[in-house]
């Protein structure tokens, strides 16, 4: 981390989760609870986020693989910008937690994090380049107000460059943080100094 | 035995049949079956726990009118058709009163949202169901709406 960030509540420091809800006791995992828990996330068998969400492993074992084929897939939209989309919908959800992690994600791809200190210090105005500006916003509009996102949304970002898959690509970044997000906030809370 | 793959829902029921954005999703075929899979899961009639299918359709419908995307709430309504209209309860009400502050103010979804499920009657296992669906459902009816732009850009 270049320098930390602390904006309006927000953070790209390391932050812990704990849920509000009982964990599974790893001892007790069945072979599939195991099994999801190990093709979801290499760190998922000591998190508690995972570890609350293994009471469900079928929908827990889609839910992965559709988070981590958006996320990490090659081609298309870059990784860095998927991963500013995902920092923007967390900001824009409150998801404290979401915005530290995917800060610093976009850190590492991008090597740097002014945009994200604008994210965090006013999501509607954010980026460094009008195609930033671009995403920042299509990533707000369809988190805030999806049934009114048409065309015309679309062909500003195409204006900025983004072909039809990179536009998908982003499209999938935003919806699948609208489902993190929720998981996120609704089943537990962050633990600073963690 | 092989049957010929219908199509997922989302493609049903937003993109033509000679589309081009059926040819994008099928480059990104992880993303596009995980989608369909998370749908089956969540709508699985041998789901683990107490959360009937009804109930998670009616979330379901509840969910996608206050988005509001149309072509999801007629779907999960037209599933619903084969039940017989529930009865008021304390579950039910918490459930959608659960899946209002979900979809509509996500960090208002506290600690205290969570206890109300829990005092009318539903076990982890349920109320781990119930967060993933809600939240599954607002990942759907954005993608849904992205895919709807799309096909207009065509």
């Amino acid at each position: 981390m270049s320098e930390p960030l602390d904006i309006q509540g927000f953070t790209n420091r390391s932050l812990g989760w704990k849920s509000w809800l009982p964990t599974l006791d790893l001892a007790q995992a069945n072979p599939e609870q195991v099994a999801v828990l190990e093709e979801s996330h290499p760190q998922a068998k000591v998190s508690e986020y995972y570890l609350t969400l293994i009471h469900q492993p079928e929908v827990l074992r889609q839910r992965s693989l559709a988070f981590n084929a958006i996320m990490y897939a090659p081609g298309g939209l870059s990784r860095a910008e998927r991963e500013l989309a995902s920092a923007v919908v967390s900001r824009v959800n409150q998801c404290v937690f979401c915005a530290s992690v995917h800060a610093q994600r976009f850190e590492q791809l991008a090597k740097r994090n002014d945009v994200i200190a604008q994210v965090f210090s006013d999501p509607q105005t954010a980026g460094t380049t009008s195609r930033e500006r671009a995403i920042v916003r299509f990533a707000i509009d369809l988190t805030l107000a999806p049934g009114e996102v048409g065309a015309g949304a679309l062909r500003v970002l195409r204006e900025e460059g983004l072909g039809d898959g990179e536009i998908l690509d982003l499209v999938h970044a935003i919806a699948i943080f609208a489902w993190a997000n929720r998981l996120m906030l609704n089943l537990g809370e962050p633990v600073w100094g963690a | 035995m092989n049957s010929p793959a219908l199509p997922d829902l989302l493609t049903r029921l937003v993109l033509g049949e000679t589309s081009p954005v059926r040819g994008l999703r099928q480059a990104r075929a992880k993303i596009t079956d995980a989608t369909e899979g998370s749908y089956q899961a969540l709508f699985a009639a041998d789901l683990p726990g107490s959360l009937t299918l009804q109930e998670r359709l009616l979330v379901a419908e509840y969910a996608s009118q206050l988005t509001p995307q149309p072509e999801l709430a007629a779907h999960y309504l037209e599933r619903l058709q084969g039940f017989t209209a529930p009865e008021d309860s304390p579950r039910l009400k918490a459930i959608l009163d659960f899946t209002r502050t979900l979809v509509l103010a996500p960090v208002e979804g506290d600690r205290q949202a969570l206890t109300a499920l829990l005092d009318a009657g539903l076990d982890t296992v349920d109320v781990v169901t119930l967060g993933q669906l809600i939240a599954f459902i607002s990942y759907q009816v954005r993608l849904a709406s992205g895919l709807k732009a799309l096909e207009q850009l065509q």
